[in-house]
């Protein structure tokens, strides 16, 4: 290694240090100051350590909460509003990348033309929309509008794209059918993609807050988000130990699955944009 | 615009939409009137919304009227404040309302003039009983929509050993007080800051608006707005001279004013009745005696904001009888008392005040004066827009040096555009 390498990079790690202090340093705060009391929170300048360790803000957040029940609905809508992403947009991917049938350049189109409707336009018809089907208040109205997205049915095509036509080509001539083809070889082609389309789809609608909010009438159809915004803002005044306690919660489940799924999420970045 | 408050209009422009398309409904065209409601007890189920602590304590706070009225239930939803505009301006336009919601005294004019809101049975309530500006929240072209629950307004918090070094141990009474105990508690008393006051950004109006109504100022007259008269201007004047007098700081962070003031860093500041609770846990129980409050000083008058909230029932309400009755017991002074004890909010019922637990407490008795002279924005639909405009005109006073003239003429110019939409 010569010593322009070496420079070359220190440099480069600097940089790279200096940017995960940016982007981790307010999660470790965020982390920290959950322990600590408001009056230590608000204390200028902020301190990092907490001078002393307090598990009130978390007994306050489990006591006020009915917390089981708001977890439980946030992991319901989250997981199967993943899982039906997951299979809508790759069976309508799978159809618009390798399947020819009259008006898929159109639909594709269309497609590409939702991804460009910003969702807070069609928010309050939709919640019309969903109310007048008698779905307000119910698992169903939280889930039924984000069961597929033209974001994943893109994602899916165009990572679809990429495989190769023999590959179908050869299995029909062996006579398998259609949703074979798609079960057997080409789904399982796809899992860096499958991967990718979750997380992204988990994430979204774990954090999803203003949906539940007005979809929910009841607060037993609550998610986390929701419920945590409940007692931590008050009408003049914010309660940071809880908001802060509340917010680890929230985010420890998604950072869980995030580490789990981490490799394939990068490979899946990695292969759509290239082959 | 951020993506809230998108989803507002959204919600707005359904709402008029439908109403275009005849299936709406209107409030405001022509003055409504309240249906009676039923004698006897209150029966079947009351769903209600609440926000925030309300949302938390009115459950279990709510269980002495179903005490009382046996065949009833009362169901009560938490709602998030921060949200609270959104959920309601979504399920109005869905039709997905509950019996009751409280209402935050800002957002009254609108929901009120989406029809979605039942007048309030003249028979049940007496506007005697509440606090004048308190009812006035309710009023949208006269027609009440609603009662006030709850209050709160704006006094002058100043440390009560810098103010006797400053040569104001009793704490300012008039403008000019205010100004020399601020700018004393500097040179003599050795506070950094003599005074804070918001200097711009959301709700600076419920700072600067006393001000100009201590100065006889009025923001509305004949049905329009009225923000370029030479009062509200000379009180506009008057609030930024803190600022370029280097008396108050334009940039303090948030969350920074109370250690500050525990500190003595900061000798006063302008605030509501929560703050009593945010300076004792902050300062400690020694603190309580070096500070005190005093109402607005005083112009040609003294006179306050009062906000707080209001409680209203719905058109849509499936037990409208029974929410109505809900209401009266809670606007029941001996209940409101009780509720203050629950959940630390202000009666909005005058003579709840004569009770000991309230009438005992030296600071809140100040409120309390306040609060019979406090006034409130009119409740025209277009207010939170217009109030918008206003708090970014005060931020270019305060932190920009613009005239203060120029920036009303700038307010006024666009509250005239926006129109009152009553």
């Amino acid at each position: 290694m010569t010593r322009r390498d070496r420079y070359a990079k220190i440099v480069l790690y600097a940089v790279l240090v200096a940017a995960l202090i940016v982007v981790v340093g307010p999660f470790v705060w965020m982390l920290l100051s959950s322990f600590k009391s408001e009056g230590e929170i608000r204390s200028v300048p902020p301190t990092w350590w907490p001078s002393h360790w307090t598990l009130t803000n978390y007994r306050d957040l489990f006591s006020r909460l009915d917390f089981p029940q708001y977890f439980a609905n946030s992991a319901i809508v989250a997981i199967i509003v993943t899982l039906g992403n997951l299979l809508f947009c790759s069976l309508i991917g799978y159809a618009l990348a390798k399947l020819d049938f009259p008006g898929r350049k159109a639909l594709f189109l269309t497609v590409l033309g939702m991804l460009m409707v910003p969702g807070m336009v069609t928010f309050v018809p939709q919640f019309v929309l969903i109310s007048n089907m008698g779905l307000a208040n119910s698992y169903a109205g939280l889930v039924l509008p984000f069961l597929a997205g033209p974001f994943g049915v893109f994602l899916m095509r165009q990572f679809l794209l990429a495989i190769p036509d023999d590959l179908i080509e050869a299995a029909r001539v062996d006579g398998a059918g259609e949703w074979r083809i798609f079960w057997r070889i080409v789904l399982p082609l796809c899992k860096p993609a499958l991967a990718t389309l979750g997380i992204l789809t988990f994430l979204a609608s774990w954090n999803n807050f203003l949906w539940p909010l007005v979809v929910a009438t009841t607060d037993d159809k609550y998610t986390l988000p929701v419920a945590l915004a409940l007692y931590s803002i008050g009408q003049n005044r914010i309660y940071f130990g809880l908001l802060l306690a509340g917010a680890v919660v929230v985010v420890l489940p998604v950072l869980i699955v995030f580490l789990a799924l981490q490799r394939h999420f990068l490979r899946g970045i990695a292969t759509t944009g290239l082959k | 615009m951020n993506q809230r408050s998108i989803v507002a209009v959204a919600a707005a422009a359904v709402i008029v939409l439908s109403g275009a398309a005849g299936c709406g409904r209107d409030a405001g065209t022509e003055k409504e009137t309240a249906k009676a409601v039923s004698d006897g007890k209150a029966s079947g189920d009351i769903t209600v919304w609440a926000m925030g602590t309300e949302g938390e304590k009115l459950a279990a706070f709510a269980k002495a009227f179903t005490a009382e009225n046996p065949d009833a239930k009362v169901s009560v939803t938490a709602v998030p404040w921060d949200a609270a505009h959104q959920k309601i301006s979504g399920a109005i336009a869905a039709k997905q309302t509950p019996d009751v919601s409280m209402i935050g005294t800002t957002m009254q004019g609108e929901f009120a003039k989406t029809g979605a809101l039942d007048p309030t049975p003249a028979d049940l309530f007496g506007k005697d009983a509440f606090f004048p500006g308190a009812w006035d929240t309710t009023l949208v072209n006269g027609t009440s929509f609603g009662v006030p629950w709850y209050v709160e307004t704006r006094g002058i918090y100043y440390r009560t050993d810098l103010a006797a070094k400053a040569g104001f141990p009793d704490g300012p009474k008039t403008w000019d007080d205010l100004t020399a105990m601020a700018k004393a508690m500097q040179s003599k008393a050795g506070a950094k800051w003599g005074l804070n006051i918001q200097p711009g950004k959301t709700g600076s109006w419920q700072s600067v608006l006393p001000f100009g109504w201590s100065n006889g100022a009025e923001i509305a007259a004949d049905g329009r707005y009225t923000f370029d008269t030479p009062e509200l201007t000379e009180a506009l004047k008057y609030y930024q001279s803190f600022f370029t007098q280097k008396i108050a700081p334009d940039n303090l962070p948030q969350g920074a004013l109370e250690p500050a003031f525990v500190r003595g860093e900061i000798g006063a500041f302008m605030s509501g009745p929560w703050h009593v609770g945010i300076l004792n846990e902050q300062g400690g129980k020694d603190f309580a005696g070096k500070y005190s409050v005093v109402g607005m000083p005083a112009g040609k008058s003294s006179t306050s904001f009062i906000g707080g909230s209001n409680i209203a029932v719905f058109k849509d309400a499936k037990n409208r009888d029974g929410a109505w009755k809900f209401l009266a017991w809670l606007a029941r002074p001996e209940v409101q008392v009780k509720w203050y004890q629950a959940a630390a909010d202000l009666p909005a019922v005058q003579k709840a005040w004569d009770d000991p637990a309230l009438s005992g407490d030296k600071i809140l008795q100040v409120f309390g004066t306040q609060l019979k002279s406090a006034k409130a924005p009119p409740s025209y639909p277009t207010w939170e827009q217009v109030s918008a405009v206003f708090d970014t005109e005060v931020e270019k006073v305060c932190v920009g040096g613009e005239d203060p003239a120029a920036a009303l003429r700038n307010v006024q110019q666009q509250a005239s555009a926006i129109g009152t939409g009553a």
